[in-house]
């Protein structure tokens, strides 16, 4: 118990100490891009085992408003969109970057971002007797902040995004259930800007 | 320090996960696969046994102190019902490719795939075959597997089973409805289409038993098929003898005798026949509808039939008329009322109760046509089908079990007791 009072205590004051030479602000990183992935089904038809395999990339853009809260870390909230083929969905998530290294007179360095939240479907729109749904949403990565003389700076991101969806599919004859799982595992390439 | 850390960590957890979606659909469905019978095994497959768990129950039939409980294609529940709160299964009476039945003193006619047999049901115990009339039914269906007969003296019949399958397959997660319907079940399912389409419409699954296939009247016993009525004369009760064979048309669904005239619900309308001279049933009139399930009740004046949408009952909608049969030659629509999913329905001045599938059991006041009034509903049970027996009480078979109910009072029907179900669920 008096081990913990002590670590809040050097905590408190460390946040203290930092305030003082640095003031938290607002932070904007609005970044647009492409997932790039595949898709290679492999079913077992009648003793064959048949694999095909599609290239897929889809357009993603997102914006992360959050606040400075140490020199290095700014925590916030993401929303983004993405298109992928068949389904329009739209990740609300919780997101931080941090960063990893750091030229103070420069402001350029590589950053570390992590997201993490659920896409709603409310963009999306479905064919008849078919209901899409989104799902949990996790996006680790790595950035590169060119800062520029005006303040803000310029980024190249690549991260990896995992996202899940869920489709109701309409019921064929005789057909009591029928739904798709879905679990989209991109590389994501960004370029955007950060002020 | 800190740094490289990172890195690496960052480059084991992308080097770990590929880029590659993964898509799975899963189907549950009904799959049905050809299987070949012979009429001998058929034939000798009739016998008495011990008293049984109620599985896939269709079509109920009381007679007397007792109740028939059709297990699907199976045979018969027998169920002693001298007092309808504690009704006891008796025996359980194993007849090959069973779905209707009518009962006329200790007679029970019953179809046997292709065939009708005659059995002296005295002792439940110790069933008798005394009568057959072999190969008078070309085609049928039982939860939409369907049988056909190779054709008159064959030894072989056709039939399928119907499984229930959940099958997940991996997709490439462009959901278009195609993916996912090109194994197992598709074979017999396409098969199953065209045989549907060649009769031009499939039966319902008739497990209501105001949608029964069979009616006794007069020295008769009306039997419908697909497309035919086929009458049996039973003057000796036991020696069933093939009578006329009346066309009807495509998508016939049920009969329902009522004085001398005989209902017949189609799923394109309702027939009346005149049965004044027995051994030939004539056509009064026909009245027309949306293409859909329709079972049928008659009171002196009017009709009542429901009509409703599913699966088999292709672009049906869900709803009650209310039919002026007055004058039987011009039957006319008084007014339709909405249901959700009507099945069997059964009429008692001034009530009429209709089960909804799976939204229960309902009761209604019709002494109005035009204000056809609710009274109850039980929405905690599936209600298929309702027989009303004299001393106001109830047969309802739902999917659950066989229920019995107390309607002395309309607007609170009373449990008396239940048969519970182990219904396999799709």
């Amino acid at each position: 118990m008096k081990k913990w009072a002590f670590v809040l205590l050097f905590l408190a004051s460390s946040m203290a100490q930092a305030q003082d030479a640095f003031k938290r602000h607002y932070v904007n990183m609005t970044e647009f891009g492409g997932l790039f992935g595949r898709v290679m089904p492999e079913n077992n038809w009648n003793g064959t085992l048949n694999r095909t395999v599609t290239n897929r990339v889809n357009f993603t853009m997102q914006t992360f408003n959050g606040v400075q809260l140490k020199p290095r870390l700014a925590v916030g909230a993401t929303v983004g969109v993405d298109w992928y083929n068949t389904a329009l969905l739209m990740p609300i998530a919780a997101g931080v970057r941090y960063d990893l290294t750091r030229n103070k007179t420069k402001k350029s360095g590589l950053f570390a971002s992590f997201d993490a939240g659920y896409a709603v479907r409310w963009l999306h729109a479905d064919a008849t007797n078919y209901e899409t749904k989104g799902g949990m949403m996790l996006n680790p990565g790595v950035g590169l902040k060119i800062g520029m003389k005006s303040g803000s700076a310029l980024i190249l991101s690549l991260t990896y995004k995992r996202q899940q969806a869920r489709v109701q599919n309409p019921l064929g004859w005789n057909e009591s259930s029928n739904f798709e799982e879905r679990v989209y595992n991109r590389m994501a390439f960004r370029v955007g800007v950060s002020f | 320090m800190k740094r490289p850390l990172l890195l690496i960590f960052l480059l084991t957890a992308l080097s770990q996960w590929s880029c590659t979606d993964r898509c799975e659909q899963t189907r549950r469905y009904k799959r049905y696969t050809p299987v070949t019978l012979t009429v001998a095994q058929v034939r000798q497959g009739i016998r008495s046994e011990a008293a049984r768990e109620l599985v896939n129950p269709g079509k109920i039939y009381a007679k007397g102190n007792y109740l028939f409980i059709n297990e699907l294609k199976q045979g018969l529940h027998i169920v002693d019902n001298t007092n309808p709160a504690a009704p006891r299964k008796v025996a359980f009476l194993a007849i090959p490719g069973n779905g209707d039945l009518a009962v006329r003193g200790n007679i029970l006619y019953a179809d046997s795939y292709m065939d009708l047999v005659a059995l002296n049901i005295a002792d439940p115990l110790n069933v008798k075959e005394v009568g057959r009339v072999g190969d008078v039914f070309q085609s049928g269906q039982f939860d939409g597997a369907w049988w056909h007969s190779s054709g008159v003296g064959s030894v072989t019949l056709s039939d399928s089973r119907m499984d229930i399958v959940t099958e997940t397959i991996k997709t490439d997660c462009e959901n278009n409805g195609n993916s996912g319907i090109w194994r197992g079940g598709w074979l017999a399912t396409s098969s199953f289409d065209s045989r549907a389409l060649s009769s031009a419409a499939p039966a319902t699954s008739g497990q209501a038993g105001s949608m029964a296939r069979f009616a006794l009247y007069d020295r008769y016993l009306y039997t419908v098929s697909q497309s035919d009525m086929q009458l049996f004369d039973i003057k000796n009760l036991e020696q069933p003898q093939r009578g006329a064979k009346i066309n009807m048309g495509w998508g016939i669904e049920t009969i329902f005798p009522y004085k001398d005239k005989l209902f017949i619900g189609s799923n394109s309308g309702m027939f009346i026949y005149d049965n004044a001279n027995p051994s030939k049933p004539t056509l009064l009139s026909t009245f027309q509808h949306a293409f859909a399930c329709d079972p049928v009740v008659v009171t002196d004046t009017r009709a009542y039939v429901t009509l409703r949408s599913g699966t088999n009952c292709r672009r049906g909608s869900d709803q009650l008329d209310v039919i002026d049969i007055t004058n039987l030659s011009n039957p006319t629509l008084i007014k339709t009322y909405p249901m959700q999913n009507p099945h069997g329905l059964g009429v008692d001045l001034p009530n009429l109760f209709i089960c909804e599938g799976k939204h229960g059991l309902k009761s209604f006041d019709i002494s109005s046509d035009l204000n056809v009034k609710q009274l109850e509903h039980l929405n905690n049970m599936d209600a298929y089908d309702v027989i009303l027996l004299p001393n106001k009480l109830m047969l309802m078979i739902g999917k659950d079990g066989l229920y019995q109910f107390d309607y002395a009072n309309p607007s609170q029907l009373r449990q008396v007791s239940v048969i519970p179900v182990k219904r396999l669920e799709i």
